[in-house]
């Protein structure tokens, strides 16, 4: 077995109301002036209510709130944020949003506490010490960034994703309140959910994997194929959110520790061209993904696939449907599971193709462009087949 | 122990290498088309080697403390760029585990890691020329 680094401090806080202790846990934390991040239509949704009055009744004063995060947050957001922060002489961040506000949260914090431009700590392992503390509520059930030591933030002036990793940055405290998400709309909640589905099926077959993050992301993947279509259809169903919040947290920490692959550098790559949904992206991908990586993992497919009909067999349709029995064929049953990510994609109503999401028709020099910036993509050196640029090419063909 | 016994022996090895791959058209004339600057920065023993690309024409060298700012800084233990030499580093898990640290845009980087594959069979080669025993 090869050796391997599980690393993951962050301590999670689950249950409905938790939102409600966000203060305490700052006070824990030596905080005593937050900087509460977040977005405009979670503050007008009244998302922020709970944390808010926890902060007051915790006697943490009027916090300063920076509520500009944009879907894909960029350096301008980052710097716009941390300059605010420094400005008011903040000590402690809570980010409640989904992953972009997360990951502003993040960079922001580096800024916050560290001199120099955010660029210069660019990279893994780059941030050289301690930030201030950070407290994570997610609004989504996808990213898995309140748990993992990453930012991914745009540089929109060309057009690429800026990769933050370091022990860092791990939250410190991660607050998963279901109630968080009910007002999540069906389309996001599909999403997000299928990117932690990404997350886990990813991990799962990555080169630098193991044993602790597979059984992560086992787990993971069984309570997204259970819940994700109940979550997408009764977004007031506090079971169904809580099981695939837990799920995308468990991917979350899964693919921090041992990688994704080829379906995510595709999507950060066309992410970040035409501006296209992360989680709708990586849903696009992931079956071509997954019959690429056919040549290397069938086996690893097949018994995620086993694992799944055994647990699930017994699921309401139509989830129990998909999972009804398995090939004893490696490769067939491989070929079951891509199928039941279609089936879930599908039941989810997510656009299947790149051409739904507002990629237009590519040349072939657009497509080889594309496929070279993704053969570049950090995501891609995990891959467990490596994917020459032709490769690529013929994915994003496909996918189209 | 320390594969290098002092900065003067990293540096010899690791100029000479560096030299070599640069002899190779198939190897240097891909990473000068990268035209980036690219700096190691090595500990026990310490050391600095930048590779210059960026006029997109010629390949520099430059052994020890420099003035140019890289554009991606790779900072490891000595011993870990051995082993990487040596073709024995999983260099995903490294950077995940901290073993290599980058500061820049590492996929950049990441991006010549099969263009400089063929410096593996280089490497015991030139440790052997420069006098040292093991590979």
């Amino acid at each position: 077995m090869l050796p391997f680094t599980f690393y993951s401090p962050t301590k999670i806080v689950f249950g409905e109301d938790t939102a409600y202790g966000v203060g305490d846990i700052l006070k824990e934390l030596g905080g005593s002036r937050p900087f509460v991040v977040s977005d405009a239509n979670l503050v007008a949704a009244g998302v922020l209510r709970a944390v808010l009055e926890s902060l007051k009744e915790a006697g943490l004063g009027d916090p300063v709130i920076f509520d500009q995060v944009p879907p894909d947050s960029d350096l301008d957001c980052v710097r716009s944020a941390s300059a605010l922060a420094r400005q008011h002489g903040c000590d402690c961040i809570v980010a409640v949003g989904g992953g972009s506000v997360i990951d502003t949260g993040k960079a922001a914090n580096i800024s916050l506490v560290l001199d120099g431009d955010i660029r210069d700590f660019e990279g893994m392992h780059a941030v050289p010490r301690a930030l201030a503390p950070l407290v994570v509520l997610p609004t989504t059930a996808g990213t898995g960034s309140e748990v993992s030591a990453v930012a991914m933030v745009k540089n929109k002036d060309e057009h690429t994703k800026l990769a933050f990793g370091s022990y860092y940055l791990f939250p410190s405290v991660a607050v998963l309140d279901p109630k968080l998400l009910m007002s999540l709309p069906p389309k996001l909640t599909a999403a997000t959910g299928m990117d932690a589905l990404t997350h886990a099926i990813e991990c799962f077959c990555a080169t630098t994997t193991n044993p602790a993050s597979d059984a992560l992301c086992l787990e993971s993947m069984r309570m997204i194929f259970q819940d994700l279509c109940r979550a997408t259809m009764h977004g007031d169903d506090l079971d169904a959110r809580s099981s695939t919040l837990i799920a995308s947290t468990m991917a979350g920490i899964a693919f921090t520790n041992g990688g994704v692959g080829i379906v995510h550098a595709l999507a950060h790559t066309v992410g970040a061209r035409y501006d296209t949904h992360h989680g709708v992206t990586n849903a696009i991908f992931l079956p071509y993904g997954m019959i690429f990586n056919m040549a290397a993992c069938a086996h690893r497919f097949a018994f995620a696939f086993r694992s799944l009909c055994a647990a699930l067999r017994a699921a309401p349709e139509p989830v129990g449907h998909w999972f009804a029995g398995a090939s004893q064929h490696d490769s067939q049953a491989a070929e079951q599971l891509i199928e039941a990510v279609r089936q879930l994609h599908r039941a989810c109503r997510l656009p299947t193709r790149l051409r739904d999401i507002g990629v237009p028709a590519l040349s072939q020099d657009e497509i080889s462009e594309l496929a070279v910036v993704a053969s570049t993509d950090s995501a891609i050196m995990f891959n467990v087949r490596e994917a020459s640029v032709e490769d690529l090419e013929y994915i994003l063909k496909g996918a189209w | 122990m320390a594969v290098f016994c002092n900065s003067d022996e990293l540096h010899h090895v690791m100029d000479m290498l560096w030299r070599r791959i640069k002899d190779d058209p198939g190897m240097s004339g891909k990473l000068v088309e990268a035209k980036l600057i690219v700096q190691f920065r090595y500990r026990d023993p310490e050391g600095t080697l930048t590779i210059d690309c960026s006029d997109g024409n010629e390949m520099k060298i430059i052994v020890g403390p420099t003035r140019l700012k890289p554009v991606i800084e790779m900072s490891m233990k000595a011993d870990i760029a051995h082993e990487f030499w040596l073709g024995k580093v999983n260099v995903p898990m490294a950077i995940i585990s901290g073993k290599i640290v980058s500061r820049g845009p590492t996929p950049k980087a990441l991006a010549l890691l099969p263009v400089i594959r063929p410096a593996y069979t280089l490497y015991p080669q030139v440790l052997q020329d420069a006098g040292k025993k093991s590979a």
